[in-house]
């Protein structure tokens, strides 16, 4: 049993103002140094932790502990972890998913909020926050006419804030752009690796997809749309470096897919890709296992890890260890570094989600794109 | 020109303190208006509005990436040397930094192995004296680099670079001195090299931050312990301008360095010794009559066992 849980029983069974008070004077999840507790104070027929880590079950049965209204469910959980989670709360033979009312800490993403177990030793970046003497870039929107969708796209673009036009600047693409905006802090992260000198001052395009489940999935429409319909509009209306090593897209999960096969089927183009959390699924023998979302993705893959060609003479990868790609993002490494492209790949203790995404954004940039810093002395 | 020793006046970084005005005011300096050289602020060289803000003197803008720019652009023989002599530099540091990884672990291992004294002794010696020896080397094949370069291209080779040259020093002589602003130490230091500036600056007062200090120095030392992608070893780029002698100047070393790392700040003092290895934080200034240092706030120095001591006027 967690240390202080056992406090709290050392003599017996605890009145509701010993619980009061061990539920004010804490932090929750209790958090030790291998293992976490999770904590629910209520009436239910049962509680169930949902948490979604590749190796552990997704339901884990918490204890009703005797004599009170607690209930508690321990996990180990190694230094460093970060992970999301839910409660699953069943009443009446009903179970009804809810974030844990005593923890604070929630990320958000595209389906809602979750609730956030921050394990011994995580701390968040303190380069993910808006830091005050960060000079702060600005967004603006491009209409891109595509004929390749038969539509018309609306992109935004981050200008940092030393924006000027006789200057030229590198590119970034970043698919679900405005989801990183939203839930991974990419403005703030960008203005504050800016502003350290760790890397350049860049112009990034964020597209989003009305449909990224398919146009991500290795769908040749969106890499035409990329190089023939979006890069042309971007390198008209910015000063943009002509250099593929100064050109690099990414994006995650799927958006990692759509970056690798935007960048395969118009090899020289991206000199940089960024890769996060990858859904890269394949199958060396028979019909995959994953949902039929995944057809394409597998069919490119297939292709893909066939005639890998050389999409990008650096990329960069990341992937969570609590994540169910983490196997197709690790036996990707060969491949590509078979094919002499210079890899660099982090595995975090993290699964598949944006904070994780936003965490290993300094890594990912500032090796793709080593900034001024060792030559600027301000 | 005049036939007093040439007053320099070195301060950290002006963010986040700036201490510009109040460092000038407190040397006793006199001035009734200023020249600046921004040019390691590369295509911001000309936003010196803030400065003239903090002087509340009248600035004369030298406009050194300016007329490098202008000039690359109209002499196409001189943009093509000026890259290939750039392309060997960059090789040359290449070739520096791979030799120097390992002897600089070399030597920091070294410097923590324990055993009988008198053997590490002259172990430690010998670490540190590589280190010296490859420093000294590399400094050496980029004077070379810069001076093969400079005789190529000249106030005699190429008019342009005279009349430019002509400009300056006038701008120079109707000014009471000239401030050198932080930036991109690479940038800075190849215009001011394209220009001659050590010898037009060599007899006037001068006021400079972070690399507008370092550039003065005999040589120039670039250092971060904090990368995102690690530390790296602290590299010597080239020469500086030599006008202040013996010393190193380090801006902005709460951020930059790892100052609790004795071994690794000792290595640092014990490897460019005897020159001084002179920490600037924000706020920090040192001003020197010729090689003495007349006035100090702030600035520390460097100790060869990592620790860190005031510098004091002398």
């Amino acid at each position: 049993m967690n240390p202080i849980l056992e406090k709290l029983f050392e003599n017996g069974e605890p009145d509701a103002a010993a619980v009061d008070a061990f539920i004010a004077d804490n932090d929750f999840p209790l958090v030790d140094s291998s293992d976490v507790t999770f904590v629910f104070r209520g009436e239910a027929d049962a509680i169930y932790l949902r948490i979604w880590i590749s190796g552990l079950d997704t339901a884990q049965a918490f204890a009703p502990l005797e004599g009170t209204d607690l209930w508690a469910a321990t996990i180990d959980l190694p230094k460093g972890s970060r992970v999301e989670y839910k409660f699953e709360v069943v009443r009446d033979g009903h179970g009804e998913l809810i974030l844990d009312p005593l923890n604070p800490v929630k990320a958000h993403d595209p389906f809602g909020a979750n609730s956030v177990c921050q394990g011994f030793g995580y701390e968040r970046p303190h380069w993910t926050y808006d830091l005050p003497e960060s000079n702060k870039g600005r967004l603006e929107s491009l209409t891109v006419q595509s004929a390749v969708f038969g539509d018309e796209r609306t992109v935004q673009v981050y200008l940092p804030a030393r924006f000027r036009l006789n200057r030229r600047f590198g590119l970034l693409i970043v698919h679900d752009g405005v989801d990183y905006l939203k839930f991974a802090a990419l403005q703030t992260v960008l203005d504050n690796l800016i502003q350290a000198l760790e890397i350049p001052p860049l112009i990034v395009a964020l597209t989003q997809s009305p449909d990224r489940l398919n146009e991500y999935a290795g769908d040749d429409r969106h890499a035409k749309y990329i190089a023939d319909e979006l890069l042309p509009a971007l390198y008209d209306a910015y000063p943009l470096i002509d250099d593929p090593r100064s050109r690099c897209i990414m994006g995650a999960s799927f958006g990692g897919v759509a970056s690798l096969h935007t960048a395969w089927r118009n090899q020289g183009l991206f000199g940089r890709l960024l890769l996060q959390s990858g859904s890269f699924a394949f199958s060396d023998i028979g019909r995959h296992k994953r949902d039929p979302v995944f057809d394409p993705v597998v069919e490119f893959m297939n292709d893909f890890r066939d005639s890998p060609g050389i999409p990008s003479e650096r990329i960069y990868m990341s992937c969570g260890m609590y994540e169910s790609l983490i196997y197709e993002n690790r036996s990707l490494i060969p491949k590509l570094q078979g094919q002499g492209i210079d890899v660099l790949f982090e595995e975090a203790r993290d699964a598949h989600n944006w904070e994780n995404w936003r965490d290993r954004l300094r890594s990912g940039l500032s090796w793709l794109f080593p900034g001024p810093q060792w030559m600027v002395y301000e | 020109m005049s036939t007093e020793t040439p007053r320099r006046l070195l301060l950290g970084p002006q963010r986040p303190t700036i201490n510009l005005g109040d460092a000038i005011e407190a040397s006793g300096i006199e001035a009734r208006s200023l020249a600046v050289i921004s040019a390691g602020w590369q295509e911001a060289e000309n936003d010196i509005d803030e400065i003239r803000d903090v002087v509340g003197l009248p600035l004369a803008d030298l406009c050194l990436y300016g007329r490098t720019e202008s000039l690359l652009r109209d002499h196409e023989d001189l943009a093509s040397d000026y890259r290939a002599r750039q392309d060997r530099l960059q090789q040359q540091q290449r070739l520096y930094r791979l030799r120097l990884k390992q002897l600089a672990i070399a030597a920091r291992h070294t410097l923590k192995a324990s055993g009988d004294a008198d053997i590490l002794a002259a172990e430690q010696r010998h670490a540190v004296a590589q280190l010296r020896a490859l420093d000294r080397h590399h400094l050496k094949r980029t004077t070379s680099v810069y001076e093969q370069f400079a005789r190529t291209w000249n106030t005699e080779t190429l008019p342009a670079i005279d009349e430019h040259r002509r400009e300056i020093a006038d701008i120079l002589d109707a000014n009471d001195g000239v401030i050198i602003t932080g930036g991109n130490i690479a940038i800075l230091l190849n215009r001011l090299s394209l220009f001659g500036m050590a010898d037009l600056l060599a007899d006037r007062t001068i006021i400079a931050w972070s690399a507008g200090a370092m550039v003065l120095a005999d040589r120039i030392v670039l250092f971060h312990d904090r990368m995102p992608q690690g530390r790296r070893e602290p590299e010597v780029l080239s020469a500086g301008l030599g006008l202040v002698r013996g010393h190193v100047f380090l801006p902005d070393p709460t951020g930059r360095l790892r100052l609790r790392d004795r071994p690794r700040i000792g290595l640092m003092a014990r490897r460019f010794a005897p020159d001084k290895c002179v920490t600037l934080v924000s706020g920090a200034s040192v001003e020197f009559g010729g090689t003495s240092v007349v006035g100090v706030s702030l600035a520390q120095r460097l100790g060869k066992k990592g620790q860190l001591t005031r510098v004091r006027a002398a």
